[in-house]
């Protein structure tokens, strides 16, 4: 299991496409991906879930990987997060 | 397959006394009776406290914690009181710290405490409800609020008034069931996230997220809102939970039941609720069999447990000993229909 806080770092925060974005990068792993935001937990494969979150600029959520491919999931997510969604 | 891990219990330490009259005053016709400062006061116990021996001077065991009902008795009682005695009980209660005061019954507060109130920077409420209403609606308020919520991904479904809850992998069709079986008129309460608070001591209500409400995502359209597709009908905003449904891939070395003689349950914020795996193999109709367990949990709640009927009649049979297997009506008369 890997655990990882990130923070928001784009203007317009985890809005709909980069929601989708994360979606659609956490269905090609087999690990889960959960995410906490505030005390609620969900499915990071979930569009609606990450949605949700409703995570604005500055924030900082909570990123759980379990599975067998998690250290490729973990990086390849963490790093989209770290690079603003591609929007700085 | 359902991950409760702490990160998923959400459960308020407190709520700010601003929260709770922004939630009430128009529910439970609460009036602040002076302007105040002290909003910001923080409510810990979900108890209420009707200070009678305290305002009378006994202190001891005190729960100063809790919100303060000053009902007919209490007003009474400062009534008969001269102004400096009177004084003196309200300084003494108003010293310890309380969240907050409410009178009930539309009593008015007397001067020395307006004064009081303010110079200790204490709310005092006024409700036109009746002591008893007023400490079943806040008391009733506060349970919720203090209750521990989980929030688990899965659809939440009321099938012939049964909540369901779908969980499962992501991707194995949760979404597309619960789509279904609103198309044949059942309601649905979340898709997704769903967030289940415990009432009382062994009920869960399940509702869905402010943002999401009945919007849902069906792999390949993308987003539809069921509630302005199917219309009001279509939806509720919470239901009980009663049945949990597994959805997986069939697999061949796990063991389904087959005779439903052994309810498995699953334990939720120490509540049990019934819980049924339910493989998924080509041809099959995961709606239909969605509302035979509603149909069954509705038979079985109504004291007819298919199950035990079947299993009494075997043992009836084998107690006679001997006879055929016969058909269930011995002569069909001239019927060749």
């Amino acid at each position: 299991m890997i655990e990882k806080e990130v923070k928001i770092i784009n203007d317009a925060g985890l809005h709909t496409r980069p929601a989708a974005t994360i979606v659609k990068l956490a269905a090609k792993f087999k690990s889960d991906l959960q995410i906490t935001k505030d005390g609620i937990t969900i499915n990071g494969k979930s569009i609606i879930g990450v949605m949700t979150l409703a995570a604005e600029k500055g924030s900082s959520i909570h990123l759980t990987f379990e599975g067998e491919d998690e250290e490729e999931a973990s990086e390849t997510i963490i790093d989209y997060f770290n690079r603003g969604f591609d929007e700085l | 397959m359902i991950n409760i891990t702490e990160k998923n219990i959400i459960k308020k330490k407190s709520i700010s006394v601003e929260f709770f009259y922004k939630q009430t005053k128009d529910r439970f016709k609460i009036k602040l009776a002076c302007e105040n400062d002290g909003l910001d006061r923080l409510i810990y116990d979900q108890n209420l406290h009707r200070p009678g021996l305290a305002l009378a001077g006994f202190v001891d065991l005190f729960t100063a914690n809790r919100v303060q009902v000053f009902g007919n008795t209490e007003m009474r009682y400062l009534d008969q009181l001269k102004s400096d005695d009177r004084k003196l009980a309200l300084e003494r209660l108003f010293n310890f710290k309380i969240p907050c005061v409410i009178l009930t019954d539309a009593n008015k507060p007397f001067e020395e405490m307006i004064h009081l109130a303010k110079k200790h920077k204490l709310p005092v409420f006024v409700s036109e409800y009746s002591t008893t209403k007023l400490s079943y609606l806040v008391s009733d308020f506060l349970d919720d609020q203090f209750a521990p919520r989980v929030s688990i991904h899965g659809s939440l479904v009321d099938v012939y008034g049964v909540g369901m809850l779908f969980v499962g992998k992501s991707g194995i069709g949760k979404s597309e069931v619960a789509l279904d079986l609103v198309e044949r008129g059942h309601r649905l309460v979340a898709d997704d996230v769903v967030i289940l608070t415990k009432k009382g001591e062994g009920i869960l209500i399940g509702a869905g997220t402010e943002l999401a409400q009945h919007f849902m995502e069906v792999r390949g359209i993308g987003f539809i809102d069921v509630r302005s597709m199917f219309g009001i009908r279509a939806i509720r905003f919470q239901k009980r939970l009663e049945v949990i449904i597994e959805l997986e891939v069939w697999d061949k070395d796990n063991e389904y039941t087959r005779t439903g003689l052994d309810d498995s349950l699953f334990s939720l914020l120490d509540v049990e609720i019934p819980y049924i795996k339910l493989p998924i193999v080509p041809g099959k109709n995961i709606t239909v069999i969605a509302e035979v367990i509603a149909l069954n949990y509705l038979l079985k709640h109504y004291g007819y447990d298919a199950a035990k009927i079947l299993q009494e009649r075997l043992a009836q049979r084998l107690k006679k000993k001997g006879g055929e297997i016969g058909r269930v009506i011995d002569y069909f008369e001239h019927d060749f229909e």
